[in-house]
């Protein structure tokens, strides 16, 4: 649909006043996959935010709901980018209830931010997201953002508990609550997380939090991938409960500011001191039996070990990157797979063994025709999926960067109607061009 | 609806001997551990996806409703047939299909009793974390339509956090699977939101459960308080403190009588409050936690602190909490349980207004919750046989509720709506929350056909509903 941007901005600015924003500059810094906007606005408040939606429905304006920018990469090419609206002027922490372990922010707030505040009364939020300055709590949420140590903690689907949202018709609902056990109702969160915005857009979310570690540390094995593989196996047949186990190789070693070697396995553990110091010694023998070196990181070592993890492939580094999801003991019999495949070509990867979740990156987009579908049938082979989670628009196009349908794609799409009639919420991007 | 022709194509998919419709065979189903009944038309038994499916669509043809159901232990109604209709019961399909331990899944059928999931994988290092406290009765397909709980959740997460994926039978028959045994399956989470529907979206009739390895200790400490305020805040300073016991539970003073009463332990009468707390990791964090655990209870006042010294005096220490709902009985002919949960940080206050309630309405409440998740059960104690006492009960039941929303908190955080509650869920929810829902509803469920009458408080518009007692079968807790 072709949209008449100067009525729509005025309406818009009569709703809004001045968090109306059409300069070029601007616009262009809002482009999807190349797709330029037309306008960009900023409510400041749920109620600006269904007057919006509500004149952006009404026009069959197709709205790019934006967090921090730092997941624009996901999905398939937009089919419109009309309206970019701006979650940044919602960005308060609502409450932090730490007697209730849990905390309640607005969308728009930067993780970064909010884990210091936090922090000051000894939690955290155990997500971790790529370029946490600037990524969003609503952003996060939306593209189901997971980081290491989801194997400890869950989730971005088990931490949400409550959240408040804006339908396409500028309804505002919520739904869960701020208690860690409810039942009431459908458990409309779910739906939520991961939908990538083309629901409704995500104005709250209630999280249970974590208290801090007293201690924290990383183990690092080096050896050969099928090393590693068997001190995955032997931690995992132990009673150990470690955060974080992550494979990386290639030169994502040499950034984490480890010796090369042909894989690197850390172990991140925190939690009393004596416990953590039982992993550090227990993981030292098993890896010494099975033959690799280790060493032991702590303070700015780990940190900078774990950034390096938490931010491949949404740096913008690389050009093209995929992300392989595959049962638990699959991980390591993928990333074999996967380097034979490239035959010697520059591959980096992370790889989190504790929850199945691996990630490849290439240098060379040009690849990605070749490789996407061996990937995706490498996955299935395991009752996994594969997805493109960075490519070049032009690559993008080509594909749809989700995979093959799901089985449920009816009911997806028959969701997609019932909440989104007019189809004006991030159109095209989710799963077979919803 | 022409109910023979509907019985003979039923018994054609199933085999005559998994239909029932004679009353003595369907007045078993006529009710679950809720206080509502209500006989069901016809019963069937299927015993694989397939009859599943064929049954939805005979019962779509025939256009009466569908109400699944499991091992019948919930309690709220959920599993009433309050529109009539087809009953069909998922107890025959009760296999373990597959136990994947290296993938830490295990592939089961609905009918699978709770317990048995662990009983298949313990020998092998592992357990099934949801633990409801019917858990040795209470089905899988049970546990998924209402998103059971238990008290070890309170670490490991209910039932959807453990739930990754489920074959269903959609309302026309389709057969379709939800979620992915890999992480983020990509689409819309609809395993999720299946996940506590309460029997209202299809019928799992297969399920992808994620197992946890078995811990390599566990402590078990038992304190008690002369005061409930102390126990309260003692629940709050191990949350603040940043513990996250496995379990932390909770007996109240009547509680306390009910058990000396019915089957002594040995607590003293004359305590108002004992936390049970138990801890599980690798040895090194159990023994800190216990100890800081420990600190905790006496700066707050415990008049004493147990801690089990091996597995013999854990599950002694447990005995009075898993007997003390049956134990009830010692002190009055009915009780009603209610579920509301609060923000742990509002436990001290909610409890006085309980104890507020309890003493405005004249009731005896006994109070034996999982206060370390803020998830309360009120035993409201009545006698059935005097005439208005039910409604009375009922009205304290209601005011309980309103107090738990009034404090930031939920109306059910295990027990589920279903008949029960469906008037109350507009406390939570607005109409335009609720029509959300009913979007959701009308994806899977057009025509409204599965469970009608539940959750959501539209009237009752046929059945003819009862009244009485819960039948819950011995040895069961909440």
């Amino acid at each position: 649909m072709t949209i008449d941007a100067d009525r729509l901005a005025n309406r818009l600015e009569g709703a809004l006043g001045s968090a109306v924003q059409r300069d070029p500059a601007t616009l262009r810094a809002h482009a999807v996959d190349g797709l330029v906007p037309h306008i960009r606005c900023a409510p400041e408040d749920t109620s600006q935010l269904s007057a919006a939606l509500r004149i952006c429905g009404e026009s069959g304006a197709a709205v790019i709901p934006w967090g921090g920018g730092t997941a624009m990469h996901w999905g398939n090419p937009p089919t419109h980018a009309d309206v970019v609206v701006s979650l940044e002027r919602l960005n308060r922490l609502v409450e932090h209830d730490d007697a209730n372990l849990t905390a309640t922010v607005q969308a728009g707030m930067s993780v970064a931010p909010l884990q210091d505040l936090l922090a000051a009364r000894r939690q955290f939020l155990a997500i971790d997201p790529p370029d946490p300055r600037h990524s969003t709590i609503g952003g996060t949420v939306a593209a189901n953002i997971n980081g290491p140590r989801r194997l400890a903690y869950g989730g971005v689907r088990d931490l949400v508990i409550g959240m408040k949202m804006v339908l396409a018709s500028g309804e505002p609902i919520k739904a869960g609550g701020k208690v860690v056990k409810n039942v009431a109702g459908y458990d409309m969160c779910k739906l939520f997380v991961g939908s990538l915005g083309t629901l409704g857009i995500i104005t709250e979310v209630t999280f249970k939090m974590a208290p801090l570690p007293e201690t924290f540390g990383t183990i690092v094995a080096r050896g050969s991938l099928a090393q590693a593989a068997h001190l995955i196996d032997a931690l995992f047949a132990s009673a150990l409960t470690p955060a974080a186990v992550t494979v990386v190789g290639g030169d994502v070693a040499t950034a984490a500011g480890l010796e090369a070697a042909e894989a690197s396995l850390a172990i991140w553990a925190e939690g009393f001191e004596e416990a953590v110091a039982r992993h550090v010694r227990d993981i030292q023998t098993m890896a010494g039996q099975l033959g690799l070196a280790t060493e032991m990181l702590d303070g700015v070592a780990h940190h900078r070990v774990w950034e390096t993890v938490r931010d491949f492939g949404a740096d913008g580094a690389s050009p093209a990157v995929f992300r392989v999801s595959v049962p638990l003991a699959a991980v390591t019999g993928v990333l074999a797979v996967a380097l034979g495949v490239t035959a010697g070509r520059p591959l980096r990867y992370v790889a989190h063994a504790g929850t199945g979740t691996v990630w490849l990156a290439l240098d060379d987009p040009g690849l990605v025709a070749a490789w996407f579908p061996r990937l995706v049938a490498l996955a299935q082979e395991y009752h996994g999926h594969a997805v493109l989670v960075a490519a070049p628009p032009a690559v993008k196009q080509t594909v749809d960067v989700w995979g093959p349908p799901p089985q449920a794609l009816a009911l997806m799409q028959e969701l997609k109607r019932q909440f989104d009639p007019r189809g004006v919420l991030n159109p095209g991007r989710f799963v077979a061009r919803i | 609806m022409n109910r023979d022709s509907l019985v003979r194509e039923l018994r054609q998919i199933v085999g005559d001997e998994y239909v029932l419709v004679e009353k003595e065979d369907v007045i078993v189903y006529e009710q679950d551990g809720s206080i509502m009944q209500v006989l069901p038309e016809v019963v069937v038994l299927p015993g694989s996806t397939e009859q599943v499916a064929g049954v939805v669509r005979a019962a779509r043809r025939a256009n009466v409703p569908i109400v699944p159901r499991g091992s019948g232990t919930g309690l709220a109604g959920g599993a009433v047939p309050a529109e009539g209709g087809v009953v069909i019961s998922l107890a025959r399909m009760n296999r373990v299909l597959e136990c994947d331990l290296r993938n830490r899944i295990a592939v089961v059928e609905p009918g699978v009793i709770n317990l048995d999931v662990t009983k298949a994988v313990a020998a092998g290092g592992f357990f099934f974390a949801p633990d409801p406290s019917s858990q040795a009765a209470c089905s899988i397909g049970g546990n998924i339509a209402n998103n059971s709980g238990g008290p070890h959740t309170l670490a490991y997460g209910v039932t959807t956090n453990h739930v990754i994926e489920i074959e269903v039978v959609l309302d026309d028959g389709r057969v379709v699977w939800l979620g992915g045994r890999a992480p983020d399956p990509p689409g819309y989470d609809l395993c999720g939101a299946f996940v506590g529907s309460e029997g209202t979206l299809g019928i799992v009739t297969k399920a992808v459960l994620r197992l946890m390895r078995s811990r390599e200790s566990v402590r078990t400490l038992l304190a008690i308080f002369d005061r409930m305020d102390a126990a309260t805040q003692t629940v709050v300073d191990i949350t603040g403190a940043g513990i996250v016991p496995a379990a932390l539970e909770m007996m109240d003073r009547l509680t306390i009588e009910a058990v000396e009463t019915g089957a002594p332990v040995g607590y003293p009468r004359d305590a108002d409050a004992v936390l049970l707390v138990e801890l599980e990791g690798v040895r090194e964090s159990t023994e800190r936690g216990a100890r800081v655990v420990q600190e905790i209870c006496v700066r707050r006042g415990a008049r004493g602190v147990r801690v089990a010294q091996d597995d013999a005096e854990r599950l002694r220490l447990w005995k009075g909490r898993k007997g003390a709902f049956g134990a009830l009985g010692a002190l009055a002919p009915n009780y009603y349980v209610q579920d509301g949960v609060v923000p742990r940080s509002r436990l001290p206050e909610i409890m006085r207004q309980i104890a507020d309630i309890s003493a405005r309405y004249h009731l005896r409440i006994a109070n034996v919750f999982h206060a370390g998740d803020g998830n309360l059960h009120p035993n409201i104690l009545f006698d059935i046989r005097i005439p208005g006492e039910l409604d009375k009960v009922i009205a304290a039941g209601e005011e309980i509720l309103r107090a738990c929303v009034a404090a930031g908190g939920s109306i059910t955080g295990e027990h589920g709506i279903g008949l029960e509650k469906k008037a109350y869920i507009g406390m939570l929810f607005s109409d335009v929350d609720l029509d959300a829902m009913a979007k959701v509803r009308k994806v899977f469920d057009p025509d409204g056909r599965f469970n009608p009458a539940k959750m959501f408080p539209t009237p009752i518009t046929c059945a003819e509903m009862r009244r009485a007692p819960a039948k819950i079968p011995a040895g069961l807790w909440i």
